[in-house]
């Protein structure tokens, strides 16, 4: 069995070999494109682009906690507290919801009546990014002393108590009559993306809503691919590797670890303000635990590390999650019988697949640059070590 | 050999002949006399370790107190006579909310117990052990069904039913924690942290979706089957309630049971060999994988009963109890110090009137972002919590 | 005792530890060790296992804080300084257990010995101006010309360290330590697992650095080949304290180090 797969690999290699050294970016340039024209194909209303627009931000989400968990190896287990700060960020700076208050930012002439805080979402993205920021530093600074396990408990705990503030700051005042949160009724009156020149997003016409979330997501993967490459990636992977001797090397650990933390929290919270508008409602019932799960679940069926393989795996999940289960799958069961709905078995699925991957395929869809290096390179290491000169110390040989 | 080519430095010039540096030595000198301590190093390191240790003791303690002198100098009302309230200036209530406590945490001592053997074993945080005892929770109230319990049933009959309930609920979790160990860790046992965490939440998401399709998504009552609230008798003010004693009478005997077990058998002993390094327990002739086997039985069993009396205490299961209990239980676990069973014992109870005491005077809604905070207030004062060991962060 | 940030006399020392001593809980690692390395010399370390040597080293370079005691270097206070901060000092360490980012590949790790050399911040790394393309270009040049400099052959500059043969990490250790453009080179057992050839290589090579890169070189050595060889000057450890230091021919003579390697009554 391993034969045939130490054969089929080579095989592949072959292939790959022969391909034009530019085949990565060919295939991601063709991926792009095919996302920008997709909403052609579809009504503006499709079940199907609706689902896409979910798991674009998904992806996005993922792509925020890939750098925390998957770049620098710390278990954050509580990212749901940044989707959370960056719903809020739109709750509180894109509605009617403190309104005692009437600030206006280049939002749309209908918007600009209403009372409240309102502005251009673009402003709330960069917000909510500033905010969740700020919040990654604070939840990351008590576990930089911290080992693996603990930082997970403590982030998780973190998230957890986000979510009851969530849901009690309906009853915490904030001055002239105005609560934090709206609990689990949630903020509703929320604005919608406003773009000079392009007008107010409705829901009844899905396609600017898709093409805002791709530019989203086109930013966030821009921004991953450099930092990955770079002296802060290399940090990253250095310290998630081995802590102590990265700090031997000059890494400074505590500015390094917040970066991490933070950078990760400001996509999460990006994605968040996006949904926050999407679902045109914010409200506490949609920051569980099982959230933070779910966006982990996807960086690491995708591939942990693996900035592609957040991508596929948020998408995938995302896909899996809205669509496939609920719309295209759910009388599955009845088919053989059996009492009861897909949903209602979501959770079972879902934990089934992460014990499922964990057990057969660890390093994910899309395995990390790196460790598919050390898949491939285990080949010609052992031919190179036939070759190996005896006697070999270090110092000119 | 390669002639040696400097390097395209900037600093790198060719050296001129080295003086010898070793002649100025003295040929061999021996230690001389110690000079006095750094104060300063010395005294802040021990500041630290203090600060650690009491400033958790201290928080821990700030509720009681708190609530305690506002009790005594404002007063509480104890009831109502004739339209107007009684106010009361003693520490009745706080007695009660304490006692309240304890015996909530003893349910919690009992889960607690479960995460913190398996983390001193494998240093793996049993993320499904919450749902374990839930899965208890329903087995009880499942053979409750089978055998006939009831309201109606009389005292004999319920003991005897409760006993047998108990028996083979503590058999059944126990047997699905070591399955869940075979199915998910053992396999997983060299792999990164990760993996095996993400496999414990898995399984937890599988429990918990068995629990949702056997008894559905909201909570579900159950008969009060021997009248937990009643009071037994009264101590200085202090009602006892009979669940205050089942949950003591529950926990206590299985915490000895499992102390003498683990001090006195040659299973416990390897248990605490494996705990302390597995490779050598493995020399020693060990078989470290039965060891591991057994320490989730025993966990497993110890949930399951807690899960039972959970059930008969707060007349009350839900598909979701497993995820808030764990919680409560695991932060119990590390506050006492993980992998220190009286540790986990005693994080329990203090936990439970932590909880009662938030639930009592802040309102339940605020109750899980009180116990979360001492969570991080822990790992940030005394990551080893009240009895661990200290934790090593340099390799 | 000595200003930060006084600019660093001539110093004959470069780097040095005052009565040091390390406990953890009721275990005394390291007890009252002092020891002068001093400019340009090669100086080793020796003592049976167990007598604190990598203690003293990890105290060295910040990794553990000495209970008692400073270290300084050069004449700058480096006791309580943090290990990145240290290692931008110009205090660069190899280790005992050979401690590469098995992720990486050798290029890789040596560049990330060059972190603290580099300028590149959050934004330069995004943003990727001209300076700092420059930069990552530069530092790349670098970690092959030292990967090359150590004796690794060009065809594995790119492969994962972890496959890389025991022989060869270690070479990549040594570059990634020099990546830091260091003044002072600490090396934690460098000839382990080494057969004699190999070691006196490596005994060559240390001269090399510290002839061409004017380096100063502490090491933790078992090979007394190796330490007789090429050290200045020997300082001997013996359960946590200093029990002889001097001439590597007088320390082989002392009476003291001999009953410690050989005649421990136990």
């Amino acid at each position: 069995m391993s034969e045939l797969r130490a054969r089929l690999r080579r095989w592949r290699e072959a292939v790959e070999d022969r391909l034009p050294p530019r085949w990565n970016r060919v295939l991601a340039g063709v991926v792009i494109a095919i996302g920008i024209a997709l909403p052609f194909f579809f009504p503006p209303t499709s079940g199907f682009m609706n689902a896409t627009i979910i798991a674009v931000a998904y992806a996005v989400m993922a792509l925020g906690l890939n750098i925390v968990v998957g770049f620098a190896g710390l278990l954050d287990l509580g990212y749901v507290a940044f989707y959370a700060l960056g719903a809020y960020s739109l709750g509180w700076f894109g509605s009617g919801f403190f309104f005692k208050a009437r600030v206006h930012v280049l939002v749309s002439p209908t918007q600009r009546t209403l009372a409240g805080v309102h502005l251009n979402f673009i402003l709330i993205l960069a917000g909510a990014a500033l905010i969740c920021a700020l919040a990654g530093i604070l939840i990351g600074l008590p576990t930089l002393r911290l080992r693996g396990d603990y930082i997970a408990i403590v982030t998780l705990a973190f998230g957890e108590i986000i979510g009851v503030v969530a849901v009690n700051g309906q009853s915490v005042p904030v001055g002239g009559g105005m609560t934090l949160t709206a609990g689990n009724l949630g903020i509703s009156a929320v604005d919608q993306p406003y773009i000079p020149g392009i007008g107010q997003f409705n829901l009844l016409d899905l396609r600017p809503w898709y093409w805002l979330i791709l530019a989203i997501l086109l930013f966030v993967l821009f921004v991953n691919l450099r930092l990955r490459d770079s002296r802060l990636g290399r940090a990253w992977i250095a310290l998630r590797e081995d802590e102590i001797a990265a700090v031997s090397m000059g890494i400074p650990l505590v500015k390094t670890k917040l970066l991490a933390y933070s950078i990760g929290a400001a996509f999460g919270g990006m994605a968040g303000a996006f949904f926050g508008t999407y679902y045109t409602v914010v409200n506490a019932a949609q920051f569980q635990f099982g959230f933070s799960i779910f966006i982990l679940a996807m960086v690491i069926i995708g591939g942990l590390g693996s900035i592609w393989g957040a991508v596929v795996g948020g998408m995938a999940l995302g896909y899996i999650n809205n669509y496939l289960i609920p719309d295209v799958l759910n009388n599955f069961p009845s088919h053989f019988g059996l009492n009861f709905q897909l949903t209602q078995v979501e959770f079972g699925i879902f934990g089934f697949l992460l014990v499922i991957m964990m057990l057969l395929r660890p390093q994910g869809l899309i395995p990390e640059r790196r460790r598919k290096l050390e898949l491939t390179a285990k080949i010609a290491a052992e031919d190179a070590q036939l070759a190996e000169v005896p006697g070999t110390a270090p110092g000119p040989s | 050999m390669r002639p040696s080519t400097p390097i395209r430095h900037p600093q790198i010039r060719r050296a001129p002949a080295r003086p010898d540096t070793s002649q100025g030595t003295v040929a061999t000198r021996t230690i001389s006399p110690t000079r006095p301590p750094a104060a300063p190093a010395r005294r802040l390191a021990a500041v630290r370790r203090y600060a650690g240790r009491w400033g958790l003791i201290v928080a821990l303690a700030a509720l009681p107190v708190y609530y305690g002198i506002h009790d005594l100098v404002q007063g509480y009302q104890a009831g109502v006579v004739a339209g107007h309230a009684v106010i009361h200036h003693d520490l009745a209530n706080l007695g009660n909310d304490i006692a309240q406590g304890l015996s909530n945490g003893a349910i919690w001592a009992l889960i607690a117990i479960g995460y913190t053997l398996v983390y001193g074993i494998i240093e793996l945080i049993n993320f499904a052990h919450g749902d374990v005892f839930m899965i208890g929770s329903f087995t009880s109230v499942g053979l409750w069904g089978v055998f006939g319990l009831g309201l109606t049933t009389g005292a004999l009959g319920l003991t005897w039913g409760l006993l047998a309930t108990l028996i083979i609920t503590m058999i059944v979790t126990g047997a699905l924690n070591v399955l869940i160990e075979r199915v998910a860790y053992r396999p997983l046992r060299n792999a990164p942290k990760l993996a095996a965490l993400i496999t414990a939440v898995g399984f937890s998401f599988i429990l918990q979706n068995v629990g949702l399709l056997w008894r559905g998504g909201s909570p579900q009552s159950v008969p009060d089957l021997i009248h937990v609230q009643q009071t037994v008798f009264t101590i200085g003010g202090v009602q006892i309630q009979r669940g205050y004693i089942l949950a003591f009478g529950v926990m206590i005997p299985l915490v000895i049971a499992l102390g003498w077990f683990i001090n006195r058998t040659r299973a416990g002993r390897a248990m605490r060999a494996t705990a302390q390094d597995p490779e050598a327990a493995r020399l020693m002739g060990i078989n470290v994988n039965a060891t591991i086997s057994l320490t989730f039985l025993l966990g497993g069993m110890l949930a399951g009963a807690a899960g039972l009396v959970y059930a008969l205490y707060q007349t009350n299961i839900w598909f979701f109890q497993g995820f808030k209990a764990g919680l409560i239980a695991f932060t119990a676990a590390v506050m006492g110090g993980i992998g220190n069973v009286r540790g986990a014992v005693l994080g329990g109870l203090i936990i439970g009137v932590i909880q009662a005491l938030a639930d009592a005077r802040m309102g339940p809604q605020w109750t899980e972002a009180v116990v979360f905070g001492y969570l991080i207030a822990i790992m940030v004062l005394r990551p080893r919590g009240l009895l661990g060991e200290e934790i090593r962060e340099a390799g | 005792m000595s200003q930060v940030d006084a600019p660093a006399p001539p110093a004959a020392v470069a780097l040095r530890a005052e009565h040091v001593t390390k406990t953890f809980g009721g275990l005394v690692a390291v007890k009252d060790v002092s020891i002068d390395v001093p400019q340009h010399a090669i100086v080793s370390l020796i003592g049976p296992n167990g007598a604190g040597k990598t203690t003293l080293f990890n105290m060295l370079t910040g990794l553990y804080r000495p209970t008692e005691g400073g270290i300084y270097l050069g004449g700058r206070d480096i006791t309580r300084a943090r290990p990145d901060v240290i290692t931008s000092y110009g205090v660069a360490r190899t280790f005992q257990n050979i401690r590469l980012f098995g992720a990486m590949t050798a290029t890789e790790n040596v560049m990330i010995g060059h972190h603290a050399r580099m300028r590149a911040g959050l934004f330069g790394s995004i943003i990727q101006p001209p300076r700092v393309r420059r930069e990552e270009r530069q530092t790349r040049e670098r970690a092959r010309e030292l990967l090359d400099y150590v004796g690794l052959r060009e065809a594995v500059f790119d492969r994962l360290a972890s496959q890389l043969s025991y022989g060869d990490q270690r070479r990549v250790e040594i570059a990634r330590a020099l990546a830091s453009e260091p003044r002072v080179l600490l090396l934690d057992e460098p000839t382990a697992g080494m057969n004699p050839q190999e070691s006196q290589r490596l005994t060559d090579f240390m001269r090399q650095l510290r002839d061409e890169l004017e380096l100063t070189i502490l090491l933790i050595e078992h090979d007394m080949k190796v330490v007789m060889g090429v050290s200045e000057r020997v300082t001997v450890l013996d359960y946590g304290e200093k029990i002889a230091e001097g001439r590597p021919a007088d320390v082989r003579t002392n009476p003291r180090v001999i009953e410690a390697y050989l005649g421990r009554q136990e």
